[in-house]
């Protein structure tokens, strides 16, 4: 993942225009790489983008990739959570938010209980993908960011808005090895509204994402159901097994499930679901549930391809 | 005239003849007679064992391995059980050969041998003794009872000279000659395997020379499917299970007066 | 390079399918290269891998399989046919020039009238599935094939399954793999269909 994303990374000729800019002013929480706007961020935001004290080195990316990417040496030092999936889509009845809860740490599962939605407010929610730290981090203090607003407009943030300052947030750090892709979801004046923000500076607004090692297992799930017009019941589903099958099929993803949904009163935590009780005896009694295991084997147990019985008759 | 060919296997006589052969198959038509059946749902072997004797220790085959007494009946594979006729040494050899041949093909097609395959294959190495100079050929024929998907249950014999073919019910060794002809009289193609023990029970007590049968002379073994796992069992019968089985057919040692009637061979029919 | 095969069994049926494109660096040589080499009358084979070594690996597991029959008087069933072949290419690996070949092998076995699937990489690795990808299309059909797939599903739905596949790698592969050729194996021999 690393050495995909470092060989789309600026060449480091251009990094050491970042350096230059901050070493002058290690002690300062911001620093001289201001913005030229302050976009309506008023007084407080004067510094523009706060700034990290950074390795005191010619290459601080080099030398964070030399600690963090497992891929190119497996004894790195500090493993950076990767894997993982989650799904945000959008339909009639709000969007579904739906993510595993694994965090693992090279082929060691760190945790089976991390919490990937970040409940930025009662109307926003932001997903998780890539560095665990990046988007607990980042995620936090853009709900600090979006509630400055509130108290600053009178009104809520758009999510269109708070996903744009997210994104020009993370672009400033580009290529100073932040590792994040996430969904910013929430419910604003336009209705449901769905943003795919990443570290590499791309911003997407969309109806349907997956991110993650096990989005492309979620996606093959997701996209053959998913309509517009589904019930909050069926989509509920949905995102559980979408989800599911992800956590079947990658192994850096899986444990439990967090569904959520997001609705024009705000977000809802609609449940917690063990992704093996899921496998053999399904999601339990909730809505669109269809009553059984998720799981191949569970699901055709005693069915059989073989057509010795049909050529019995026939003959 | 002959003492100038029948020493070499690998030369033809005049008359077209490979003496040693011959000889081979001589050989082989004074040794312990081992007698199969083909049954609609199983194939039945049973051999007379020739070494014998109040001192022979035999409390390895009472006790362990997969049953018999390792003298005529062997188990070569899941799927195919042998009778052998001939020099027991060179039947040994063979039969290790077949079984290394079995799990060749068992490594190559992770299956059991056909058991066709297996009677080429110890044939293809009889062949050979029958070419090379130098060498004496294998005095052994064998009968392989089997099992494999293709054609179900099968029999099939094979001679010193690497012949082999398939048969319904076929003997080999001492008397086989009365044993075929009383298999062709009695023998039906839709013979249950019961019913093929009993015949082979009794075609046996005819043609052994001895006067009773028991598990000191005769080994037996059967060749089936298991209804559950549809999988190819072999039975080899232990002695105690041999004694069980003639007294449930009531050719067992006691009963003098009845197996003596039975032996008291009339006319015995010389084949060729 | 972007390759893709699938395989799928149904009531009495294996489906195979692989894309057409045969391509050398970043040019499209071919767009409707078969490659799905039928092994015999009830076995077929959907290779990819390393250009060159496919096919030539096909042609001699062909050639063996062919040898197989005329000598023994029977094709060889489709696990041992399998068996076989993750043999010969484990034993590939460890020689000196080894074939870097992945297939899926379909076929129908007369014997137990049970249509087979295998799935076999240039590892040796090999497992009897109810359904199969190799190709970055594992990653997104895979779980389509988890949850729809039914072992017992008559032809036309087994069809309408891997059309759900076909399209989602249409949908989400960043690449098009061009038109998918599809072959049917049942009692009754081989065909090939459109999707």
């Amino acid at each position: 993942m690393n050495t995909f994303v470092s060989r789309f990374a600026p060449s480091s000729s251009v990094i050491p225009q970042y350096r230059g800019a901050l070493a002058g002013d290690d002690d300062d929480e911001f620093s001289d790489l201001t913005w030229g706007s302050q976009a309506g961020f008023g007084n407080i935001g004067a510094k523009g983008i706060p700034s990290f004290e950074v390795p005191n080195l010619p290459d601080p990316s080099a030398f964070l990739r030399m600690h963090t990417d497992d891929y190119a040496d497996p004894n790195c030092r500090i493993k950076i959570q990767h894997g993982t999936t989650t799904l945000a889509f959008r339909f009639k009845g709000g969007i579904i938010v739906a993510v595993d809860s694994r965090a693992t740490a090279g082929s060691y599962i760190a945790s089976g209980t991390v919490k990937k939605v970040i409940e930025i407010n009662p109307y926003l929610l932001g997903t998780m993908a890539g560095g665990a730290a990046d988007c607990q981090y980042w995620e936090t203090y853009l709900g600090i960011q979006c509630r400055l607003h509130e108290l600053r407009n009178r009104e809520r943030i758009s999510v269109a808005a708070a996903s744009k300052y997210l994104s020009n947030l993370v672009y400033s750090y580009k290529g100073m090895g932040l590792s994040m892709g996430t969904m910013i979801c929430g419910w604003d004046k336009t209705g449901p509204a769905l943003f795919y923000v990443d570290s590499d500076g791309t911003r997407l607004k969309g109806d349907i994402f997956s991110v993650g090692s096990g989005s492309t297992y979620a996606y093959g799930v997701l996209d053959q159901s998913y309509s517009w017009d589904l019930s909050d019941a069926d989509a509920q589903e949905l995102g559980r097994r979408s989800i599911y099958a992800a956590g079947h099929r990658d192994a850096y993803s899986g444990n439990t499930i967090n569904l959520y949904h997001v609705k024009e009163q705000g977000w809802e935590f609609i449940g917690n679901y063990d992704v093996t009780k899921m496998h053999y005896d399904g999601p339990g009694n909730v809505p669109g549930a269809t009553g059984g295991g998720y799981g191949y084997d569970v699901r055709t147990a005693g069915r059989s391809a073989s057509d010795a019985d049909a050529i019995d008759t026939s003959a | 005239m002959a003492r100038r060919y029948d020493s070499r296997t690998t030369i033809f006589s005049p008359e077209g003849r490979l003496y040693q052969i011959e000889y081979a198959m001589e050989a082989i038509s004074h040794a312990g007679t081992v007698l199969g059946v083909l049954a609609t749902d199983g194939v039945v072997l049973a051999a007379e064992k020739k070494v014998t004797g109040k001192l022979l220790d035999l409390s390895v085959a009472k006790e362990g391995g997969y049953g018999g007494s390792g003298e005529k009946i062997f188990l070569l594979n899941t799927n195919v059980i042998a009778g052998v006729a001939g020099l027991t040494a060179d039947a040994n050899s063979l039969i290790n050969y077949a079984r290394s041949a079995a799990q060749r093909h068992l490594f190559s097609y992770n299956e059991d041998i056909p058991v066709e395959q297996l009677a080429q294959r110890l044939c293809d190495l009889k062949q050979g003794y029958t070419q090379f100079g130098g060498l004496r050929p294998f005095g052994v024929s064998l009968l392989y009872a089997g099992w494999d998907p293709h054609y179900q249950f099968q029999l099939y014999h094979s001679d010193p000279s690497g012949n082999y073919s398939g048969w319904k019910a076929t003997c080999i060794g001492a008397n086989n000659g009365t044993a075929q002809s009383l298999l062709k009289q009695e023998y039906k193609d839709t013979v249950s395997l019961e019913d093929a023990i009993g015949l082979v029970l009794r075609t046996m007590s005819k043609t052994m020379d001895s006067t009773s049968l028991s598990s000191e002379k005769l080994e037996f073994a059967t060749l089936t499917v298991d209804p559950e796992t549809k999988r190819p069992q072999a039975k080899i019968y232990r002695p105690a299970e041999v004694d069980a089985l003639l007294a449930k057919h009531g050719l067992a040692k006691t009963e003098d007066t009845e197996s003596n009637e039975m032996l008291s061979r009339d006319g015995r029919l010389v084949m060729r | 390079m972007a390759e893709c095969s699938f395989g799928l069994i149904g009531k009495g049926y294996v489906i195979l399918a692989s894309d057409t494109t045969a391509g050398r660096s970043i040019v499209k040589m071919k767009e409707d290269e078969d490659k799905i080499k039928a092994l015999g009358p009830n076995l077929i084979m959907a290779t990819g891998g390393e250009p060159g070594d496919t096919i030539q690996f096909a042609e001699y597991v062909e050639r063996n399989l062919r040898l197989y029959h005329i000598r023994h008087n029977h094709t060889l069933r489709p696990s041992s046919a399998a068996a076989w072949i993750r043999r010969t290419l484990a034993d590939s690996l460890r020689s000196r020039n080894p074939y870097s070949v992945n297939l899926i092998l379909g076929g129908y076995d007369h014997t137990t009238s049970t249509p087979n699937l295998y799935w076999i990489d240039y590892l040796g690795t090999m497992v009897d599935v109810p359904f199969a990808a190799h190709g970055y299309g594992a990653y997104f059909a895979l779980s389509t094939l988890d949850r729809y797939h039914d072992p017992e599903a008559p032809l036309e739905e087994g069809l309408e399954t891997l059309r759900k596949c076909v399209r989602e790698v249409e949908k989400r592969l960043i690449v098009s793999l061009g038109k998918f050729k599809v072959k049917i194996i049942d009692r009754n021999g081989m065909r090939e269909i459109d999707l």
